[in-house]
């Protein structure tokens, strides 16, 4: 399946409505049983991320699960040994969208500042198409328990080749801390989860000067990183 | 010297600021360290054990006491839920944490000297409970309820105390009023990483990326990198 497919798959619109989701035909149908599997696999997914994004983790239970997603528990079961396994499984699928996305935006530009800029660009803006999605991939999975802890922090590195340019790009690179990108990427999210917290996923767009400075701070220090903050936020520039 | 890093803290600052937040502030009327032979103690540590073990939400009642050794009617007369017993344990952990930074905070500090000391207590309090540094760096955050404003309001004192690097007017234009805030999240986000990677005992070598990531938007990179070589030259002259 393409990743767009996926990516639309996962979308959700905005709080408050109801996206209907695609069920293959009811009674005898003729759709070979890997792809009748495959959208169970979908809905089953994408009803982890409502449900859990509604109620929870703690309080989300199978029953939960198979009800959002029109499937029996049966076949739940045959797809996921529990509630955790398909957590974990809808938090892989959502973390894969949002990294293509960022690496697909962070690769077309030139020169670290801007690949940066549009590789953040891009993660706050899927972010606010897609609360429901921040919410998971950013603030419901530390109440998951270690597992799906180890798989955040997974995710989370997955972004360090797009810090560590910084550290060829700055003049003083070398002489930088050990943890220099990880701590980067920890600010970065971590001013985004804060307006998660408070609500203003939907206008995360707006945070991209705060998480531009974080990124560009320990790199090139405080000047250089509002100028160039500044420089990118000019209507003139791109 | 850029004036913030040499400038002192005012001398009510840090007893106003973690009474603001009601924390904890001493370590005098805890137990210290845990007494094995005070089932309300044990009882802390189970629960931060087996939340290190399986996270919070999946922990039960039967799971601390039978980590404690302790049966569920005494559980029930030290504590009303599982959520009350996780409180008491992280204002245990609150209390140390703070009681840490009152021990280094001195009115007459400057800043960036404060920033060092406090830092290294820090990283040495978590580095000497393992399982209390888990409970309160990673359940903690996600617990909600009372002991997620516990962590919240530890982490604002910290915030507080960092925010006064920014003490020259100047520097009011320059930087984000979300540097202290994002400085904290790059400090804490590599500190989670290391406990749950087991390195929870080596977290006092993090001290030089610490001290950088949380004065580099006050004093520059070249003065933080030199707090962070000062730093690091402070902990390994005490440790030998």
């Amino acid at each position: 399946m393409s990743a767009r497919r996926r990516t639309a798959e996962l979308a959700r619109p905005p709080e408050g409505r109801r996206r209907e989701h695609w069920r293959p035909p009811r009674g005898r149908h003729r759709l070979p049983p890997e792809v009748i599997a495959r959208s169970q696999r979908e809905r089953l997914l994408a009803a982890a991320i409502d449900v859990v994004a509604e109620k929870g983790y703690a309080a989300t239970t199978v029953a939960d699960l198979t009800k959002e997603a029109g499937i029996s528990r049966t076949t739940f079961y045959e797809m996921f040994e529990d509630k955790g396994a398909c957590f974990l499984a809808a938090y892989e699928a959502a973390v894969d969208v949002l990294t293509r996305r960022v690496a697909t935006a962070f690769e077309a530009e030139q020169g670290w500042l801007a690949r940066v800029r549009a590789g953040l660009e891009a993660l706050l803006s899927s972010l606010a198409a897609e609360p429901r999605l921040a919410r998971l991939a950013l603030v419901d999975v530390g109440s998951a328990g270690p597992a799906a802890q180890r798989r955040y922090r997974a995710a989370l590195q997955r972004m360090t080749p797009f810090f560590d340019e910084g550290r060829d790009y700055a003049p003083n690179g070398r002489a930088l801390p050990a943890n220099t990108s990880r701590m980067a990427i920890g600010a970065v999210i971590g001013l985004i989860v804060d307006e998660i917290e408070e609500g203003r996923t939907e206008r995360l767009s707006e945070l991209l000067p705060e998480v531009l400075f974080a990124t560009y701070l320990p790199y090139l220090g405080p000047e250089a990183a509002a100028r160039e903050v500044g420089e990118d936020a000019a209507p003139a520039g791109k | 010297m850029p004036p913030s890093s040499s400038a002192p803290i005012g001398p009510k600052d840090l007893g106003v600021l973690i009474e603001d937040e009601r924390l904890p502030a001493g370590r005098e009327d805890l137990l210290e360290p845990l007494d094995p032979h005070s089932q309300r103690e044990r009882l802390l540590v189970a629960i931060a054990e087996a939340s290190a073990e399986k996270g919070y939400t999946a922990t039960t009642i039967a799971d601390i006491c039978a980590t404690a050794g302790v049966s569920r009617a005494t559980f029930y007369e030290l504590f009303k839920d599982k959520d009350d017993c996780f409180h008491a344990a992280m204002e245990l952990s609150l209390a140390d944490a703070m009681g840490g930074i009152v021990a280094v905070y001195s009115p007459d500090k400057p800043w960036a000297k404060m920033v060092r000391d406090a830092a290294r207590s820090f990283l040495e309090l978590l580095a000497s409970r393992p399982t209390f540094a888990r409970m309160a760096m990673i359940e903690a955050p996600s617990a909600g309820g009372r002991s997620y404003e516990l962590y919240a309001s530890g982490k604002r004192v910290l915030q507080s105390l960092l925010e006064r690097g920014r003490d020259d007017p100047m520097e009011e234009e320059a930087i984000p009023s979300s540097a202290a805030r994002a400085a904290l999240a790059a400090a804490e986000s590599l500190i989670v990483g290391q406990i749950l990677a087991g390195n929870t005992e080596r977290l006092p070598e993090l001290l030089p990326d610490v001290v950088y990531i949380t004065t580099v938007p006050y004093l520059g990179q070249e003065e933080a990198l030199r707090q962070a070589r000062e730093a690091e030259r402070e902990r390994t002259a005490a440790d030998s």
